[in-house]
């Protein structure tokens, strides 16, 4: 059975997702590479909720489900970030996030 | 027109509200002027306050006071001559007792007898008409229910309640007539002399201000309200038929006579003098007071008839027979309990005893007594209320000491000594308040009280006032010898003839006092015009040592004044001279009766040749002779006719109002029999035990009115022989010069200095009374102001320390801890703000460390779980 794809394994794969899109958001001063990372950390999240729903048959619709709205909430987030990024650009012709630190204490 | 003529009392009661009216409507043009005053941009209150006076008043003031006061005059003049038509006053007294009505309740009595004997002959309707009619002369209205104290508590039981109401008599309906006559003819005078005080502004020569004489806004308007309020309560006290209204009266005539006597007030010795009168008269009125309590509290009530009936024993008892001690306070001891302090006492033991028994029995109208035991033991049933067996009374001492008290009011009312000393100075007011106020009317008001309150006095307390009336008028008439002042010779008159009337009524010539006090009601306010005419003219120089030889300036003045110094000093025929012979008279009879009360007769005969001395050096020195002072004499005139006429209508009356018939005996004076015909029964009784005690020495002297009338001839002579004498110092005195009276003043010069200063009574009672009460003042003031105020200081000290200490808690302590909390909170918000860099990826990286700690944190806490 050392073939077969366990839970843990998916869990395994999504905390990576998830690590990797942490690190990219906390890393990367691309704007676009931080939504890079936020489409990875929810990805990640995305990876644990299908992985849940498969391995426990009482999550079934509903880790279906989640997994259905983090990819809608995606792609929303994505749009929204994407206009948000464009207009900065549009204001401060860069997209580096560390210019855009007026609202610091 | 019915209504009045029903209740003809009314005529009176209307006379005197209608100075009340007038003292109103100016008191409110007053007001409403010193308001408006203040508002004249406004052009409607301008013309109005315009219409009202403007600045100056004009004499509408004085016409408002004069109108209601001749309205008055013609009110009381028509029920005087309603009430003589209802009570006749008989000129002979000699031919019988009956026809003469001493008093209203034995006029009632009598009345009824009458009935019963022409009752059938008559109309019954007119008869009742008739008997509703004479009921109309009195009247009264409950004014303040007190209480209830009768068991049942529906009708009110004595004590209860105060009246007001009105009781007319001869002497009541006579002394209205006399004032409204007086004080109209002063206020027209008034008129005149008080024309200053119409310029919009009056300079007063007697006031310096910084930049030369004071000056201020006339007072013409001021000077007839406050106469018109006077004359309200003058009118008022003569009206009253109870003890405390005549005292609400007399406090207000007190008020007025202040306000009066310092009309001036800018100038200090008026100030002065109005303070002096009041403050004196308020020591009267304790003593009057102290009455009034006395009274109130053994009899229950105010009413002179209530009072009467309560302390004289009545004529009849209730089988109609006559009482052995009629008319007389009934004094008994009690036997059994002969120390128990409490007046009342069982019947059974009472013992009378006329001479010393220590309580005096009072009489109610429901009491039922047995005349032929009022010798030796009273039986009878006392009043329905309360104590069936025991007998109401009042202890003889304070019987005295009320009458005295009552009395004490009057001293200091009519001046008499030793509280005298307040009327010359009084003399600082405008001269027609002097005639109206300070001699005419209200220093009378003590002469008319003691009068009215007859009744209740008993002997000793007669005995006092006889005294106190006989030293006053000996001496004021030897002080008016040496005062140069033309208004203070007129004014130590006036004391002296008050202490004449005292005298009169102590001794208890009650018609004669009364009698004299009408005369000189008419004779001093003639006089007092007169000397206000003189220094009208004389442009207010009032010091007889500036004048001389005004004769031939002011003969009208001269004449009338003349008028009255005749009747003042009593040349036979004009009208002091009736009533001076009556005092006598009764002082001769009295003399008669009790030698060791020489004095009573002496003091009054010698006084009547000193008054006809100072009368006459006082008319000589500013009338005749040769001037002493050429700038006065220069500048002199006659006053207008609105002052000379009061002068010679005055002069008219004081020279014929005592006439009677024939003209030549002077104890046939109408006036006196008029008043004599309201002498209480009371006077007659006192009278007649005097004379009975006297006839068991042997002495038979019949009856009261026998033997004033063999004394009239005696008093007469010898009076007339002393009025000569006096006359004849005077005239070589002052208008022959045959003496000197600087050389008589260098002969005596101690007498001289003596009677200058008064007989020190000024300075006695600054050392006695003045200076220390100045003295306790000073401690009162530093009680005060050290302990007092030490006190508050210290309090207010210690107050503040506390709220500086406690200011400084509030300031560090819960300020402190208050702004330390928000310093911290803004030290940690300040401090985390840094964390709030801005920049994406640390806040990213806080979240993963922030999620790693809360994971390990929670990883920590579940293994640690058992």
């Amino acid at each position: 059975m050392s073939g077969a794809i366990l839970l843990e394994h998916y869990l395994v794969l999504g905390a990576l997702l998830f690590v990797c899109g942490a690190v990219c958001m906390a890393t990367k001063r691309n704007a676009i590479g931080v939504l890079i990372g936020v489409e990875l950390v929810l990805n990640g999240a995305g990876v644990n909720f299908v992985a849940f729903s498969h391995f426990n048959p009482a999550f079934r619709l509903e880790g279906m489900i989640f997994a259905l709205f983090v990819i809608v909430l995606a792609a929303g987030e994505a749009a929204v970030a994407l206009a948000i990024v464009l207009n900065f650009y549009n204001n401060h012709t860069t997209v580096d996030v560390d210019s855009a630190e007026e609202l610091k204490g | 027109m019915q209504f009045i003529q029903d209740n003809p009392g009314l005529l009176f009661v209307i006379a005197t509200l209608l100075p009340l009216v007038s003292f109103t409507l100016l008191l409110l043009a007053g007001a409403a002027r010193g308001v408006l005053r203040q508002h004249q941009q406004n052009p409607t209150l301008k013309s109005l306050y315009e219409l009202l006076g403007g600045d100056v008043t004009g004499r509408g003031p004085a016409y408002v006071g004069l109108a209601s006061m001749v309205l008055a005059f013609g009110l009381s003049f028509y029920g005087f001559v309603l009430y003589l038509g209802d009570y006749p006053v008989h000129l002979h007294h000699s031919t019988t007792d009956e026809e003469k009505l001493p008093a209203k309740v034995e006029v009632a009595e009598k009345k009824e007898g009458e009935e019963e004997h022409h009752g059938a002959g008559k109309n019954p309707q007119a008869e009742l008409r008739k008997k509703h009619r004479l009921e109309g002369w009195e009247g009264s209205v409950s004014w303040a229910r007190l209480s209830f104290f009768d068991e049942a508590g529906t009708a009110a039981a004595p004590g209860s309640e105060l009246r007001v109401g009105y009781y007319i008599d001869h002497l009541s309906a006579l002394m209205f007539v006399m004032v409204t006559f007086v004080a109209s003819l002063i206020h027209l005078f008034s008129t005149g002399y008080m024309a200053d005080e119409l310029n919009k502004q009056v300079e007063d020569h007697e006031v310096h201000a910084a930049d030369g004489h004071y000056k201020r806004r006339g007072r013409f308007g001021r000077f007839f309200m406050f106469l018109s309020l006077f004359c309200f309560s003058m009118l008022n006290l003569l009206l009253a038929d109870n003890l405390f209204q005549i005292f609400v009266s007399w406090e207000l005539v007190g008020i007025c006579s202040f306000l009066l006597i310092g009309f001036y007030y800018e100038r200090t010795s008026a100030s002065n003098a109005a303070n002096k009168a009041f403050i004196v008269n308020r020591i009267g009125d304790a003593g009057f007071l102290i009455g009034l309590m006395i009274l109130w509290t053994y009899l229950g009530t105010f009413n002179f008839q209530d009072i009467f009936q309560q302390v004289r024993a009545p004529a009849l008892d209730a089988h109609d027979e006559s009482i052995a001690l009629a008319g007389t306070f009934v004094r008994f001891h009690d036997v059994e309990m002969p120390n128990r302090r409490e007046p009342t006492k069982p019947l059974a033991g009472m013992k009378i005893d006329q001479k010393a028994g220590p309580n005096v029995l009072l009489f109610h109208a429901d009491d039922h007594i047995h005349g032929d035991k009022l010798k030796d033991g009273v039986t009878g049933t006392a009043r329905s209320a309360v104590g069936h067996e025991r007998a109401p009374s009042i202890p003889y001492v304070w019987l005295v000491v009320a009458g005295l008290g009552i009395f004490l009011g009057c001293v200091g009312k009519s001046a008499q000594f030793p509280l005298q000393v307040w009327l010359p100075d009084a003399m600082e007011g405008p001269t027609p308040v002097s005639a109206l106020i300070h001699a005419a009317t209200m220093v009378a008001a003590g002469v008319y009280l003691v009068g009215r309150v007859f009744p209740i006095f008993t002997f000793d307390a007669l005995l006092v006032i006889a005294y106190v009336g006989a030293i006053t008028l000996f001496v004021a008439a030897t002080i008016a010898v040496v005062v140069t002042d033309i208004k203070k010779v007129l004014a130590y008159s006036t004391v002296s003839q008050l202490g004449y009337m005292m005298l009169a009524l102590g001794i208890g010539g009650w018609a004669a006092g009364l009698f004299h006090l009408m005369t000189h009601a008419f004779f001093k306010a003639l006089l007092f015009l007169g000397s206000g005419s003189v220094i009208y003219g004389c442009h207010h120089q009032q010091d007889m040592q500036k004048m001389g030889g005004l004769f031939p300036k002011m003969k009208i003045t001269a004449l009338t004044m003349l008028v009255g110094v005749f009747a003042i000093a009593g040349i036979p025929l004009f009208s002091g001279w009736y009533s001076k012979d009556a005092v006598l008279a009764n002082a001769l009879s009295f003399f008669t009766l009790h030698r060791e009360h020489f004095l009573l007769f002496v003091l009054p005969l010698v006084t009547a040749g000193i008054t006809t001395f100072y009368m006459f050096r006082m008319w000589f020195m500013t009338f005749t002779g040769e001037p002493r002072d050429d700038h006065v004499y220069e500048h002199a005139h006659e006053s207008p006719w609105i002052m000379t006429v009061p002068l010679i209508l005055l002069a008219i009356l004081s020279f014929c109002v005592a006439w009677g018939w024939p003209i030549y005996k002077a104890d046939h004076s109408w006036l006196e029999h008029a008043i004599a015909a309201s002498q209480p029964a009371a006077v007659e009784n006192n009278w007649q035990v005097q004379i009975d005690a006297h006839a068991q020495h042997g002495a038979n002297h019949g009856s009261y009115k026998d033997m004033v009338h063999e004394s009239h001839a005696m008093a007469g002579y010898l009076a007339l022989g002393v009025v000569l004498i006096g006359l004849a110092f005077a005239a070589s005195s002052y208008l022959f010069r045959f003496l000197d009276p600087a050389e008589s003043k260098e002969a005596f010069p101690g007498v001289h200095r003596f009677l200058q200063h008064k007989w020190y009574f000024d300075e006695l009672y600054s050392v006695l009374i003045v200076r220390p009460g100045l003295v306790i003042a000073h401690w009162c003031r530093a009680f005060d102001t050290y302990v007092i105020d030490g006190i508050v200081n210290r309090v207010g000290s210690a107050n503040l320390a506390v709220s500086r200490w406690h200011g400084w808690v509030d300031k560090y302590l819960v300020d402190g801890a208050v702004n330390l909390v928000g310093n911290v909170t803004l030290a940690v918000g300040l401090w985390l703000r840094n964390l709030q860099t801005g920049y994406l990826r640390s806040y990213v990286l806080f979240l993963v460390l922030a999620s790693i700690g809360i994971w390990a944190v929670l990883a920590l806490v579940v293994a640690a779980a058992p």
